[in-house]
Order: C-alpha cells, then structure tokens, then sequence
C-alpha cells in the first residue's frame, strides 16, 4: 500500500516537472517573453529593463530554465503589469472564487453523471435512456462559452432574474454575513450550473456504456436469478463495478472543468482564476497569464493525485498489486 | 520479354483483388453503417452543413466583408439576421463562418492525427525506451487541462505566427490538444501489426525499418486514422471556437467562434441581440453533434462489440 502511494507521489511529481518545463519552453518559443511589453505603448522601456534584469530573462537559456524551476517552487511567478502587483497575490486572491465554483462542479456532476448514468443503462433503449442521451449528447455538442451565454441571457437579461456579471453586487454594504452570503450565491447560481451540466453531460455516457457492459456480466443473472429485488442488483451488484471505470476518467473531467471555468468565468465577469487567464490576454499580460497556467495545471495534478488515491480505496486489486 | 508481361499481369491480378477487398469492405461498412439511424441521420446534417459551406457564395445574400447596412440593425427583410457593429450582414458571416469553421476543424484534426499517428507508430514499432518516453509523455498530456494549454501556447505563439498568419498558429496549437489519444490507438494497431508474418518476411527481405514503417505498417493503420481524423474534428471545432470566443485567432477570419466574440465585446449579450450570438453557437452544436453522431457510427463499425443501443 505504502509502496504504490509512494510511486504515485512520484509520479505526480514528474508530471509536475513536465508541465512547467512545458510551460517554460512555450513562454520562451517566440524567443523573448517580453517582446510584446516592449509594442506596449502603456509600459515604460525602463520597466521591461528592469523586469528583464529581475527575472533574469538577460541570462543564457539553461540558466534561465533553473531559475525558472526555482522561482515556480517558491512560488514567484513574477509581476502582473495590468494588476501592478506580483502575479501570485492576484492569483492567490481570486483562487477562492474558482475553487468555490470548482469543488460542487466536481461533486454534482459526477453524482448527477452516476444517478442519471445507472437509471439510463437500466433502462437502455427505453424512452427514459433515449431522452436523457440525447441530451446529453447535445450538451456535449454545445461550446462551453456558448451555454454559459444563452444562460446568462435567458435568465439574466431576458428575464432578469439573475446578476449579469461579478461574484457580488459592486459596491453593496451588508448588514450581516447573511445578507453577503444571500448576494454571493445569487451571483453564484448561474456560473455553477453552466460548469455542473457541461461535466454531468460529459461524464454521464461514461457511467452509462460501463453500465451496460456490466449489465451482461454473468454475476448480475445470477443476482435476477437469485431473486435479489431491482434496487439491490442496480445499485449493490450492478453500479459498483460499472463505476471503477468511470474513477479512472474523473482526473480527466477534472482538466475538463478547469477548461470550462476559464470560459464560464469570462462570459459571467466572474473574478476568479479562470477569468484572469483572459484578462491576461486582453491585456497582454505575459507573467499573469503563464502564472494562472501554472497554477491551475498543478490544481489538476493535485487532484489527480487525490483521485488515484480515492481509487486505491475503492479498488482492492490495485492496493495489493 | 514474357516475363514483364507476367509481370504486368500479375500487377493487374493484385490491383483488381486489392479494389475487391476495398469494395468488400466498403458494402459491409455501409451495411452496419445505414442500420444505425442517429449515425444517418448525423450524415444527412453533416452533408446540408457542408453543401452549405461549398456553395457559400451562392446562397449568402450578401458579401460577409463589405458593409451593406447601418451597424446593429435588428432583424429584417433584408437582413434576415440582422448586421454587425460595422454593419456587415450576420446571416452572410454565418454562411460563409462554415467554410472556415469546417476548414479550421478538418485541417486541425488532419494535423493532430499526424502527429498522434508518427508518435504512435515509433512508439508501437520501436518498443522499449522509446515507447516508455512516448507513452509516459502521452499519458502526462492527458491529464493536463488541455484547453489552457492550448490558450497558452496560441496566446504566446499568435504574437509571431508561423508562416506569417495566424490561423497556421491556431490550428497548430488546435492539433496539440487532441493528439494524444491517436498515439495510443496507432500504438496498439502497430503492436498488432507488427507481429504478422508479412512484416517479417519484408525484414527478412532486407527492407529498413523506415520503409517497414510506413509502407507496411501504415497502410494497416490508415483506416483508423482515417476514423481519428474524423472524430478529433469535433474537438477541433470546439477548440477552434473557444480560442476565437477568447479573442486569440485571426481577427479577420470569420469563425462562427469569432462572430461570437465580436458580439460579446460588442455587449450583444446584455443589450439583448440573440441574433447576433445564438446563430453562431446553434450552428457550431448541431455540426458538432452531427460529427459526434457519425462518430458512434463508425465506432460501432470498427468495434463491433459495443452496441450503445442507439
């Protein structure tokens, strides 16, 4: 056990590695990551100077990708022009906002993605299954950003009966922690449900094909045969094992909600990580842009790391392995 | 003076066999193929979509480029859809949008293939180191987010574009996204492959290991990345979409992505002109969902055993 948890420590660490050397090798593709502050009309030459010397961009290559390596573990990811700040506080400080919008996203949809995956496969190839795929299949089909728009305008603008942009009414004074909280999850509503329904959508035809396949598998006769009740087959026998499957993709949904909150909080003005990724494009913003990446892909790695872990509890074989 | 007309008759002999076979294949393909309605009815919305973006000129009421109203017109007779912030007509940019958006999806996809189908085939063939660092590096792209990934590399890379234009940058970093789960299935084909007895006997022969490669593994490996190519042009398009809605692409190129951003940093959005961003995006889900259903098709195809019961 101690040894498998080890080796996949490691291995998440090696991932590590490899994203921000990726990161590194992108950033440094075009040859000067500061060739565009240099076009910015906003930003003195003496300013990109002076950042050149401090992050050491003036250095040969392979010293640069040192200090790169160092200054990420420390956590310096160098300073954000638009913010005039160092690009790790404003990302630290919007974190919450994403993470807050991230961890339900995660929850929900895989246990919207297991009810509704288990009841279709059960009922495969009835009206209920057909239905449920066919949308899901739609909101598949659908670009992110898109739903996320078509929300914001049925039921921000059309109807009006949710906030148009932000995570809290701009410059409202509240009279207790309650009435904040009431205003946060009013502007909260709609971004969640865009991320929810994309990653049920996604996930759900995973739960439902493992479903399926497990459906024929001789033990679930003999559990009919036995007399066991519906219930009891679906959701003891049945669901259990159609789910190790599914475990294993969740890492690669979680990538997948990242990707989505990067969208979602661009359509909602929302002010959490994702959202600084565009603004960092809007604005040309090199460090903020490259931090935010760096941050979010470790965010991804994490849970990875978790989820491995999660796996290890549900699967026995991999445990003893 | 008789042999090269044996020879040429045997040349004649294979070819006449070899386009059997393929004729062979195509019947029983089509026969699973047709008995799957969606995947149908998938075919018939992907033919319109792409008649659509063939005889674009002819069916757009307007040219997409020129100004032919005043800027933000609602819908009306003579613009069905409405016109943009400079006054172009939206229906035409839509018309056209699919042109581009399909383009952008299939050379995408083609590219990605490419470089998922060459990682897959040293990997598969070579074995050992090789397959480790290919694999290990796959499996590590895999997990990563790959959409930011691909913002990334496009945000940093459009400031000096490959080949002088943008929409090169963009479809390179599109393919970057989504080539890694061709490596893994190239990979397990050439696993397969190269194990037949006629690959031996090309080694035995004398032939070097480039020429196995791509002339007798590749050949085997061609319909699935003819599949691949065909299913990673949905992502492609997805992808390409989400880039433009951020504003990273060519800002003349008319995606149904980038009329999306342009209405959105326009505030059609909040000042309620559906007309301007709901097209677009109706017209990006239903091409995609037609590929995602052609798709399960030919999974259903190349994979008898999974019967979706679709």
């Amino acid at each position: 056990m101690r040894r498998v948890l080890v080796r996949r420590a490691i291995t998440s660490l090696i991932t590590f590695f490899i994203a921000i050397s990726l990161v590194f090798v992108i950033s440094r593709l075009t040859g000067d990551p500061l060739s565009e502050l240099i076009e910015n009309p906003e930003v003195a030459p003496e300013t990109v100077e002076a950042l050149r010397r401090a992050f050491g961009l003036d250095k040969p290559l392979y010293v640069q990708y040192i200090n790169f390596i160092q200054s990420t573990l420390v956590g310096q990811l160098g300073y954000s022009i638009n913010y005039k700040r160092p690009v790790f506080d404003v990302i630290m400080e919007k974190l919450p906002y994403t993470i807050a919008l991230l961890i339900p996203a995660i929850t929900l949809s895989n246990y919207f993605a297991y009810r509704l995956g288990v009841e279709s496969g059960w009922r495969r190839g009835k009206k209920f299954d057909i239905s449920i795929t066919s949308v899901s299949l739609f909101i598949r089909a659908t670009p992110h950003f898109w739903l996320a728009i078509v929300l914001l305008y049925i039921f921000g603008v059309w109807l009006g009966i949710f906030p148009i942009f932000g995570a809290v009414t701009a410059g409202a004074e509240y009279a207790s922690i309650w009435d904040w909280l009431k205003d946060y999850l009013w502007h909260y509503f709609l971004p969640v449900s865009v991320i929810v329904i994309r990653a049920t959508g996604a996930m759900f035809l995973y739960i439902r094909n493992s479903l399926v396949e497990t459906l024929g598998e001789d033990y679930i006769t003999t559990a009919v045969a036995k007399g066991l009740p519906e219930k009891i087959v679906l959701y003891k026998h049945a669901a259990r094992n159609a789910l190790l499957p599914a475990v294993t993709v969740m890492g690669l949904r979680y990538a997948f909600i990242i990707d989505g909150a990067v969208l979602t909080e661009t359509v909602f003005s929302y002010p959490g990580t994702g959202r600084l990724v565009y603004e960092a494009i809007v604005y040309r913003d090199f460090f903020l842009l490259q931090g935010a990446v760096i941050i979010l892909t470790t965010s991804v790695i994490f849970v990875n790391f978790i989820i491995d872990l999660i796996y290890l509890y549900l699967d026995p074989r991999v445990r003893y392995r | 003076m008789t042999e090269t007309v044996e020879v040429g008759r045997k040349e004649v002999i294979l070819k006449r066999t070899r386009w059997g076979r393929i004729k062979d294949s195509l019947n029983e393909f089509w026969l699973v193929f047709s008995n799957n309605t969606s995947a149908l009815v998938g075919l018939a919305i992907f033919s319109v979509i792409l008649m659509v973006a063939v005889f674009a000129p002819f069916i757009a009421p307007y040219d997409p480029y020129v100004k032919t109203g005043m800027p933000f017109e609602a819908p009306s007779d003579a613009h069905l859809l409405g016109t943009n912030d400079v006054g172009e007509d939206i229906l035409s940019e839509l018309i056209y949008g699919a042109r581009i958006s399909l383009l952008i999806g299939f050379v995408a996809a083609v590219v990605a293939t490419l470089i998922g189908g060459v990682l897959g085939l040293l990997s598969g063939y070579y074995g050992g180191v090789v397959d480790e660092v290919i694999m290990r590096f796959t499996d590590v792209w895999l997990a990563f987010p790959g959409l930011l990934f691909t913002i990334f590399l496009a945000a940093v890379l459009v400031r000096t574009p490959i080949g002088g234009r943008i929409i090169y940058t963009v479809i390179i970093a599109i393919a970057l996204n989504s080539w890694s789960g061709v490596a893994r299935l190239v990979r397990s084909v050439t696993l397969k492959v190269k194990e037949m007895p006629f690959v031996e006997a090309a080694r035995a022969a004398g032939a070097s290991n480039f020429k196995i490669i791509f002339r007798h593994i590749l050949p085997n490996a061609s319909p699935i990345l003819l599949v691949s190519v065909l299913t990673r042009i949905d992502s492609a398009m997805l992808t390409e979409a989400s880039l433009s809605f951020l504003g990273i692409g060519d800002p003349t190129v008319k995606s149904w992505g980038m009329i999306i951003h342009y209405a959105m940093i326009r505030n059609a959005i909040v000042t309620g002109r559906w007309w301007w961003f709901i097209p677009p995006g109706l017209m990006i889900s239903i091409t995609v969902l037609s590929i995602i259903l052609i798709s399960i098709g030919l999974e259903e195809y190349i994979n008898p055993r999974i019967r979706r019961g679709f």
